[in-house]
């Protein structure tokens, strides 16, 4: 079960993953921005709405950063009641499995996001709210499933080893 | 194999080894994707466009609030006012702690983050007031899940940009009645059981005095008011009141309480981004897996087969909720929320059910389900903090398992109990 996964996760501790720190710093300035808005809407007729276009990037930012810390720190919502009953031996194999077929999952994206920025950029697709290039968005999602690629990677290496969950 | 096997087979068979319910989702739908040749771009664009989404920005703003209350330690003193008010004799601080768990469920969306704030200031002086553990830990996480029924919830904000129909001001209204509906089948029977079992007899101490400890409270009780009154008035979009919310929490929690540090909001900054990636992950995943399955028309088939079964309300509706409680038994309530929904929309569709009771229910179901074991996230919060292993609480869930499944029965039968508010206030 998922009960102590902070004192458990063998690999890092929270605060230790640079990803962490990152999408924490995300979360606050998407805070702010969200604050400013309603302050400048109440306090003056000015609006800066346009500022929406940032915060959903910052959100998917904040999203990719984030999975990564959580397979460093096995955060991730999955059902463990069935692999903790195995043997050790078989739950060494279910846990190169369920995270060699993360690392798979992410590999895919980081490779199809890879195409799917070059497309934005090739077609020169600019965003409707702000008129920014769109691929200077949207190739994050290869950047970051990169990341989360490798994450999932160690963790997969730290399984066989027979020291992760 | 065909794509719609290896769609569902694919997902079963990765969900049992353990992979995170996000993966299972996403490769699922993307192996199915790839065996139909129905175009492999679906997949980064389903992805990426699942999490830019405006109203999705609220989740993590709500996460952020409710830990933010629970940092600065509102929960003390909101359980001081309460104790003035009922008193610690006989049953009297196991009824306070299901009182704080609903008023925290108003600040924050998600059961986990309420048993926790409530658990850690509530079992110790419960235990010294004669409680066992294991009864407390119990009562609080059950008291917990009404923190999804009592908005702001988190589950509501995902239902409805599944469910583009139920707006989240009117889902919000609706799962108000339901919610303290659920807290009173909480409230009954620990009455009851505290009573026949003599616990809290002796009580914690003199009696806090109402008026100090009104003033201590009024901060922490301000801030529901803040959100749904903001919301209410529609001087906020749910996105704003949580980041009104959050504001507002940094400000008592630095100037009035002095709680938090600036090391403590990093930490919970930091916290509640992973948080939500955990949440928005299988958001953006599961994008995959339904445009794969809509796309294949395999919801459809499903839902024509249950319906080729038996056209009978009352039974469809019946098997639906067994169903859902034991889904919600294994699953947290999100995940069930975005697997399960695509196969319910042709449902609700056929039957002609309105689409915000059906939000509520399928909850209420969900709520039930988090204090269920064997995968009761409620429960696994409040037995760490308790030091009391899980199997020793279930004597006291099953009462109120059942109490709850007696409040979701009468929200079943009538529906008004749901639509009757959000109806009052314009939103439907």
């Amino acid at each position: 079960m998922t009960v102590d996964r902070e004192e458990d996760a063998p690999v890092e501790r929270g605060g230790v993953v640079p990803e962490r720190a990152l999408a924490a710093a995300a979360m606050a300035v998407l805070c702010a921005i969200t604050f400013a808005n309603v302050v400048a809407r109440y306090l003056t007729a000015y609006s800066f709405a346009f500022t929406e276009e940032y915060s959903v990037f910052l959100l998917v930012v904040m999203t990719f950063l984030g999975t990564s810390a959580a397979i460093a720190t096995d955060r991730h919502i999955r059902i463990t009641v069935l692999v903790d009953k195995l043997a050790p031996g078989r739950r060494r194999v279910a846990g190169v499995l369920c995270w060699g077929v993360a690392a798979v999952m992410f590999g895919l994206l980081s490779w199809y996001g890879g195409q799917f920025a070059y497309d934005n950029w090739r077609f020169e697709e600019t965003s409707p709210g702000l008129g920014v290039p769109v691929w200077l968005y949207t190739v994050w999602l290869p950047i970051l499933s990169i990341v989360i690629t490798i994450r999932a990677l160690m963790r997969t290496i730290a399984a066989a080893r027979g020291n992760a969950p | 194999m065909s794509p719609i096997a290896l769609l569902f087979g694919g997902f079963l068979l990765l969900l049992l080894v353990g992979t995170p319910i996000a993966v299972a989702l996403g490769l699922s739908g993307t192996l199915a994707i790839l065996a139909a040749d129905l175009g492999i771009m679906a997949v980064p664009t389903n992805i990426y466009a699942g999490v830019a989404k405006y109203p999705l920005l609220a989740i993590p703003v709500f996460i952020l609030a409710g830990l933010i209350f629970e940092r600065a330690g509102v929960a003390r003193q909101i359980v001081t006012f309460a104790s003035s008010i009922v008193g610690d004799r006989n049953g009297g601080l196991a009824v306070v702690a299901v009182l704080v768990c609903m008023v925290m469920g108003g600040i924050s969306g998600s059961g986990p983050a309420d048993a926790a704030a409530v658990a850690t200031v509530m079992i110790p002086s419960m235990r010294k007031a004669g409680y066992p553990a294991a009864f407390s830990a119990s009562v609080i996480a059950a008291a917990a899940a009404t923190a999804i029924l009592i908005p702001p919830s988190v589950a509501f904000i995902i239902y409805s940009v599944l469910v583009p129909q139920a707006s989240v001001p009117a889902l919000f209204a609706a799962g108000l009645i339901p919610g303290l509906l659920a807290g009173l089948s909480i409230l009954i029977p620990v009455v009851i059981l505290s009573r026949r079992h003599g616990f809290g007899l002796a009580g914690a101490g003199p009696r806090p005095p109402f008026w100090r400890s009104l003033r201590d409270a009024i901060w922490g009780l301000l801030a529901p008011v803040i959100i749904l009154g903001g919301l209410r008035l529609g001087v906020f979009t749910p996105t704003e009141a949580a980041v009104v919310a959050v504001f507002y929490g940094l400000l008592i929690g630095t100037v009035v309480l002095r709680t938090l540090t600036f090391r403590k909001i990093g930490d919970v900054l930091a916290e509640s981004a992973e948080m939500s990636a955990v949440i928005l992950i299988v958001i953006a995943l599961a994008g995959v897996f339904a445009w794969a399955g809509s796309t294949l028309g395999a919801f459809d088939a499903v839902a024509d087969g249950i319906l080729s079964f038996t056209g009978n309300e009352i039974v469809v509706l019946l098997l639906l909720n067994v169903a859902l409680l034991g889904v919600g038994m294994l699953l947290d309530a999100i995940s069930v929320f975005l697997i399960l929904l695509p196969l319910l929309e042709p449902l609700v569709a056929a039957f002609g059910w309105d689409p915000v009771w059906f939000g509520v229910v399928l909850t209420m179901n969900l709520a039930i389900g988090q204090f269920t074991p064997p995968m009761a996230v409620n429960l696994m919060v409040t037995s760490r903090i308790a030091g009391v292993p899980m199997e020793h609480m279930t004597g006291w869930i099953a009462w109120l398992v059942l109490s709850m499944v007696g409040a979701l029965a009468l929200v079943v039968i009538f529906p008004e109990l749901a639509l009757w508010l959000p109806r009052r206030l314009g939103y439907l």
